[in-house]
């Protein structure tokens, strides 16, 4: 009898999924459940050209792929650091042009994402209004809907890849998260593929034994890696806070393009490995278990 | 000649405390990012007048337990005690049928109509912006929320100013009725809040000073502001925070003492 198939894969083949040009969901927001381990390999491998799609709050990972060279067009609604600054390589690609920016908000987002879901061209959404991104944002395009006239309605957004992070999954992709989703259910449902970091694996018996907490079912699911403390320096809901040391280091270093380059990428990804050597270099799960404790 | 006596309380504590005093029993609320002062107005408004009082953080959390403040409102830490925890599906529901009464917005420009700018500064046709800011995550509610408060950590000319560049949340838009000639049926911003005063908004729907903090000079408010406030009646001081309110703030809301880390600037 043939036996079921692994999802689970490695870093580097999960990232051979993204070809260069496509549009990438990432998942998370701010620095919650980011992808970031998926997305240092991803700039490691050298796909470039791509364009991304992330929750309307974003941070790190979208900040460090643009700070990258990877992402010729970004469909974003909030990059930040929250309290902690604004996203150094967002800013800048903004200020120079070199990155073209889609001004996005949470309704044109999930407006595009719900019309992929619904399997429609677009889904109009009543709530844009007012504003200067209602009257100037490609994705609010006013089109005459019945009774209501003349409403913003995003195209559908199909991404080709989704990259996520979740804190459980089995071997066949049944993903459990500890604190909130957010967007990524919603990227899994649209997204071509589908790719998901997790903290740890857990038996298909533990998923059977507790079937309302699967977040994600398995069938939308293309591959699983297995990445402790894999959104590192973000936080893992349920599991770890954000690094904000490694943050604020990260932060100083982008003050300039040349200084990011030289003291945060090559370092921190370049030259670099995700696995025991990132690990070791951030303190080990010795330090990341007691973030806890130092960060406010 | 006596030395005039540290005000037994932060900047911070000042703002959460007059900003609690606005919330309404019963009021759904979601805060946005850099809200330490909006979520801790509103737990500690929960314990004093406002039980029914629902807070929704920007992660979809529902109802945290109050305690320890944790600085980003998205951490999820949060999601510990909490009654529920919602999904960017669950905030889009909010923003499309307008299910919230009350939300937050800060800027890094705030025009004399509340009309908040958190995209770029420097615009000009076909170029980059000067100054390319965070960007907002949902602009939607600024038109569906039954009121909106606003707050600065700031108040400096650069941030309020008398027209924002870009408009990413609507407020009065060009003061007067033009709010509700957009279409916005909604009554927008009622208040904004700063280190040195309360903004209250007039018939015209401009901002004028409600209340001015115990030691604030009128002068450096004047100084401070990007467009002119009426000085025809003497500005009231804003009431400072009770002994009941610091003290349920503090040992209820805020254990860790994450608002009085800052003095007034």
């Amino acid at each position: 009898m043939r036996s079921r198939t692994s999802k689970l894969t490695s870093l580097q083949d999960a990232v051979a999924l993204v070809q260069p040009g496509a549009l990438v969901a990432i998942g998370g927001l701010w620095f919650q459940n980011n992808p970031s381990a998926l997305v240092r390999q991803l700039i490691r491998a050298g796909v470039g050209n791509l364009e991304i799609v992330a929750a309307p709050p974003s941070s790190y990972a979208v900040d460090l792929l643009i700070g990258a060279g990877s992402v010729s067009r970004a469909y974003t609604a909030h990059v930040s650091f929250d309290h902690l600054g604004l996203a150094p390589n967002h800013r800048r690609a903004a200020e120079t042009g070199s990155v073209e920016i889609v001004d996005c908000d949470e309704a044109t987002v999930l407006g595009g994402l719900m019309a992929a879901v619904e399997a429609l061209p677009h889904h109009p959404v009543t709530s844009i209004i007012g504003t200067d991104l209602a009257r100037t944002s490609p994705l609010a395009v006013r089109r005459p809907v019945a009774e209501l006239g003349p409403v913003a309605a995003p195209e559908a957004m199909r991404p080709d890849v989704c990259l996520l992070h979740a804190q459980e999954a089995d071997v066949y992709g049944n993903i459990r998260y500890l604190g909130t989703p957010f967007c990524d259910p919603l990227f899994a449902k649209t997204a071509a593929t589908v790719v998901v970091s997790v903290d740890r694996i857990v038996e298909n018996d533990t998923v059977r034994s507790e079937p309302h907490r699967t977040t994600i079912p398995g069938y939308l699911v293309d591959a699983v890696v297995e990445a402790p403390y894999g959104a590192h320096p973000a936080a893992s809901q349920g599991l770890y806070p954000h690094d904000e040391e490694h943050l604020a280091a990260y932060l100083a270093a982008g003050r300039s393009a040349q200084a990011w380059h030289a003291d945060y990428l090559r370092p921190w990804v370049l030259d670099l490995h995700d696995g025991p050597g990132y690990l070791d270099a951030v303190g080990g799960p010795a330090r990341l278990d007691r973030l806890d404790e130092v960060v406010a | 000649m006596s030395v005039p006596s540290a005000p037994a309380y932060s900047a911070d504590e000042l703002m959460t405390v007059a900003m609690a005093r606005e919330l309404r029993n019963g009021d759904l609320a979601v805060t946005g990012a850099s809200s330490l002062v909006p979520v801790a107005a509103c737990l500690l408004a929960q314990r004093l007048h406002a039980p029914d009082l629902t807070l929704i953080l920007p992660s979809g959390v529902v109802n945290p337990p109050p305690g320890r403040l944790y600085r980003s409102a998205s951490d999820g830490r949060w999601v510990s005690g909490a009654e529920a925890v919602g999904t960017a599906y669950d905030l889009f529901e909010m923003s499309e049928n307008g299910r919230l009464t009350v939300m937050f917005y800060g800027g890094i420009q705030i025009d004399r109509h509340g009309n908040v700018n958190l995209t770029a500064t420097g615009l000009e046709p076909g170029k980059p912006p000067r100054f390319r800011g965070p960007g907002l995550a949902n602009t939607s509610f600024a038109a569906v929320s039954g009121r909106i408060i606003l707050f600065s950590a700031s108040h400096t000319p650069r941030t309020f100013v008398e027209r924002v560049d870009y408009i990413t949340a609507a407020g009065h838009l060009d003061g007067g009725t033009s709010r509700q000639e957009a279409g916005i049926t909604t009554d927008g911003p009622v208040l904004c809040i700063t280190p040195l005063v309360t903004f209250g908004f007039d018939d015209g729907k401009s901002m004028q000073v409600r209340s001015i903090h115990p030691g604030v000079e009128p002068a450096e408010v004047l100084a401070k502001t990007g467009f002119p406030l009426s000085t025809e009646t003497t500005w009231p001081v804003t009431e400072p925070p009770t002994d009941v309110e610091l003290r349920t703030l503090r040992t209820v809301v805020d254990r860790t003492g994450e608002l009085g880390r800052n003095t007034r600037p």
